[in-house]
């Protein structure tokens, strides 16, 4: 018997801090190779999806074996991101089976997210989903998984009040900016980078009054059209250190590998500055500022943690809706489990058939001499007959067994149809005598 | 003391519990009482000032206790305003307890009381001299109070924990700043002021303008130290913490001279310091 199990792997900003993010995270062109070569070392992982966002890395495998794939995705990452392995572990989570489905449907209904329902993960959940499937390593089981987890998130957006108002991470930063600066009108915010949610962040504060708007992009187009889309000014990016003696609030989203500004840099420019507050935003995983020039007088740093944080602090009031959306995943998550568990029931189902037909065959066989006297005609209405008959006790047994499995454990009706039947669950992949009908179709018995 | 300073006290302690009650729970009516009893602590001095002068037939000035009731009266008055003005009542919460603690010790130490005051200073320079030097040490006072409200908002924001109080009860960083800077120039200007006045005073008295007396001298470090914090300012940019810091410290030297030379050695100034 197969049971296949989803199961994930990894770790979030639940259980790991920012460092040991930041050295996992894999972006976009990353992923689908790493998917391929995980196809190539895993041997016990069927399906996978990698969602890697700033908040969290995580696996989202099927396999037989849930212990076993969990260890092989471990190595993996580890490997890949050259990270010690009791590092990895000292952080992360696994789960597999209800957990695991739970675990997704929260995920993508922002229930895990650092601020509840934040609309952004559903995107990259999606995102992680297409890439999965164009390095091919989404089968059955994950493209029903993925699908069910948007729809209940969409379910949760549309019967909760989740979504509603609350504070993310750019409003927590823009309150933030208001306990700094008396005034934003005369203020100037320099985007380094232009992730979408730097860019959310610098069009609030646009919005509360903010004039002078600087933009720089590695990529230049871009930074020249988010500045006019914005009114600001782009400005290149090998360039842009000058003008931080010009910018009261530096939002950092640029993709970088090791911090980009430092305390050396900007005590200099801040006595330019005559000492001018600022207000550096840390969009970026990993960090585009130096968390240590917070040290320096004037100049206050927030990282997405901090942000979280505050973020979090204002997230109580959305614990009754978060509540209510609780209730909506479980129903949800119960649904998906009946479905994986009838799965398990799909090779005892070809088995019972398999095993019916071979006695049909059997019988025709016997009355071999006499059906050759017959009429051609006469010949194939006993055919029907026979075929009409078995498939009217099949298809008996068959939406018993589905039942069965929706209400009891699967495993166990399947073995006692198996035993009044004889037919053996194993040996029904290898009685390929007759297995017209054990077509694609019954991959899926809900299709 | 009189009847009317205990009264005063009374209501200034009223005031101070609302106000740091209201730091707490804030509520417009508490908000409200914290204001009115404060506001009527300071009428109820002036009131007591005047009966001291028509009993005295002068600004009833001379010895510790009565130079502290006025630096209580004057500071009270600026924190008033500060207050309404700015819109910040969490200094409220620093000048309430600091007056009333003022005016406690004055009215606990009446005993030694310097009596009247001395025929020679009798004269119209006095109300203005006084004023302007307890007016200005009032708003360094309250200087003071506004650096300590921008150390603690600063450290939350350093310490990353900032939304802990209500935000509004805490102003941002810049108003503060500028807040300390404009109470620092007024404070600057009135003591100049209350120098060149006494300067006036003491030539049309004792026939020179100055003296060396310790209330005078310390005066002159006060406003040459001042005057270094305010040229900083300008020229270096010195803001934010570090100014914070330097006010209060200044606002130290400033407690510490007010009281030593009060305590030990008066000079002719006769306990008053200004």
């Amino acid at each position: 018997m197969v049971a296949r199990n989803l199961c994930i792997v990894g770790l979030s900003h639940r259980t790991a801090p920012l460092e040991i993010r930041e050295r996992l995270a894999f972006n976009g062109p990353e992923i689908g190779k790493a998917l391929g070569s995980l196809k190539q070392s895993a041997k016990a992982v069927t399906e996978a999806a990698l969602v890697s966002t700033c908040n969290r890395v995580e696996m989202v495998a099927v396999a037989a074996d849930p212990d076993a794939a969990c260890s092989e995705v471990i190595s993996f990452i580890t490997e890949q991101r050259r990270l010690e392995r009791k590092l990895f572990e000292r952080f992360h989570y696994r789960l597999a089976g209800r957990d695991a489905v739970r675990h997704l449907f929260r995920v993508g209904a922002s229930l895990d997210s650092m601020v509840v329902g934040e609309p952004q993960i559903l995107g990259q959940l999606k995102a992680a989903y297409a890439q999965a499937v164009e390095a091919g390593a989404v089968g059955l089981i994950l493209h029903r998984a993925f699908h069910k987890a948007f729809s209940v998130a969409k379910l949760v957006r549309k019967s909760t009040a989740i979504g509603m108002g609350g504070v993310s991470v750019s409003t927590a930063a823009v309150k933030l900016a208001r306990q700094i600066f008396d005034s934003l009108k005369d203020k100037t915010v320099l985007m380094v980078g232009a992730g979408q949610m730097a860019e959310l962040t610098a069009r609030s504060l646009v919005r509360l009054g903010v004039e002078s708007l600087l933009v720089t992009n590695r990529r230049f187009e871009r930074a020249v059209k988010l500045a006019s889309e914005m009114g600001g000014t782009a400005v290149p990016f090998e360039h842009f250190r000058p003008y931080l003696k010009l910018a009261d609030v530096v939002i950092g989203s640029a993709a970088v590998s090791e911090p980009l500004l430092r305390p050396d840099d900007l005590g200099p420019v801040m006595r330019e500055r005559y000492n001018r507050p600022m207000f550096m935003i840390d969009l970026g995983v990993p960090r585009n500022f130096d968390p240590s020039i917070n040290a320096l007088d004037g100049v206050f740093v927030y990282d997405l943690d901090d942000l979280g944080q505050i973020a979090a602090d204002a997230r109580y009031e959305r614990e009754q809706e978060a509540q209510r959306a609780e209730i909506i995943v479980e129903r949800e998550v119960d649904s998906f489990c009946h479905w994986l568990r009838s799965l398990d029931l799909v090779p005892t189902i070809k088995a019972v058939r398999s095993r019916i037909e071979v006695l049909r065959e059997l019988e025709l066989k016997r009355h071999r001499s006499w059906l050759a006297t017959l009429a051609p005609e006469d010949r194939s209405r006993v055919e029907a007959l026979s075929r009409g008959l078995t498939n009217k006790i099949l298809h008996q047994i068959v939406s018993e067994l589905r039942s069965l499995g929706h209400e009891a454990d699967a495993q166990f009706v399947a073995a006692i149809a198996r035993r009044l039947l004889g037919a053996q669950g194993s040996d029904a992949s290898r009685s390929s005598l007759c297995l017209r009908e054990g077509g694609q179709g019954d991959d899926d018995p809900s299709a | 003391m009189t009847l009317l300073s205990f009264a005063a006290l009374a209501a200034y302690l009223v005031a101070s519990v609302a106000f740091v009650l209201d730091v707490w729970r804030p509520n417009e009516r508490s908000m409200n009482v914290a204001i009115k009893a404060l506001g009527l602590g300071a009428a109820l001095q002036a009131l007591d000032f005047v009966v001291g002068a028509l009993v005295f037939s002068a600004l009833p000035v001379t010895g510790f206790p009565r130079s502290l009731a006025l630096l209580a009266w004057t500071t009270a008055l600026a924190g008033l305003a500060i207050i309404v003005k700015f819109r910040l009542p969490l200094v409220g919460a620093l000048v309430a307890p600091a007056v009333s603690a003022a005016l406690g010790l004055a009215c606990a130490g009446s005993g030694q009381n310097h009596g009247a005051l001395p025929e020679a200073l009798r004269s119209a320079w006095l109300p203005v001299h006084v004023t302007l030097a307890f007016l200005g040490e009032a708003l360094f006072v309250i200087a003071a109070g506004v650096s300590f409200l921008y150390l603690i908002q600063e450290s939350r924001l350093k310490a990353k924990r900032p939304l802990e109080i209500p935000q509004s009860r805490l102003p941002n960083l810049e108003k503060l700043d500028r807040i300390n800077y404009q109470l620092l120039t007024c404070g600057f200007v009135l003591l100049s002021l209350a120098i060149v006045s006494g300067a006036m005073w003491a030539a049309s008295t004792w026939g020179r303008f100055w003296s060396w007396e310790p209330v005078e001298s310390w005066s002159l470090v006060l406003w040459l130290l001042y005057a270094a914090l305010l040229q900083s300012r300008l020229a270096v940019g010195l803001r934010g913490r570090r100014a914070a810091r330097l006010t209060i410290a200044l606002f130290a030297v400033l407690l510490c001279s007010y009281v030593g030379i009060n305590l030990f050695n008066p000079g002719k100034h006769g306990g008053s310091f200004g």
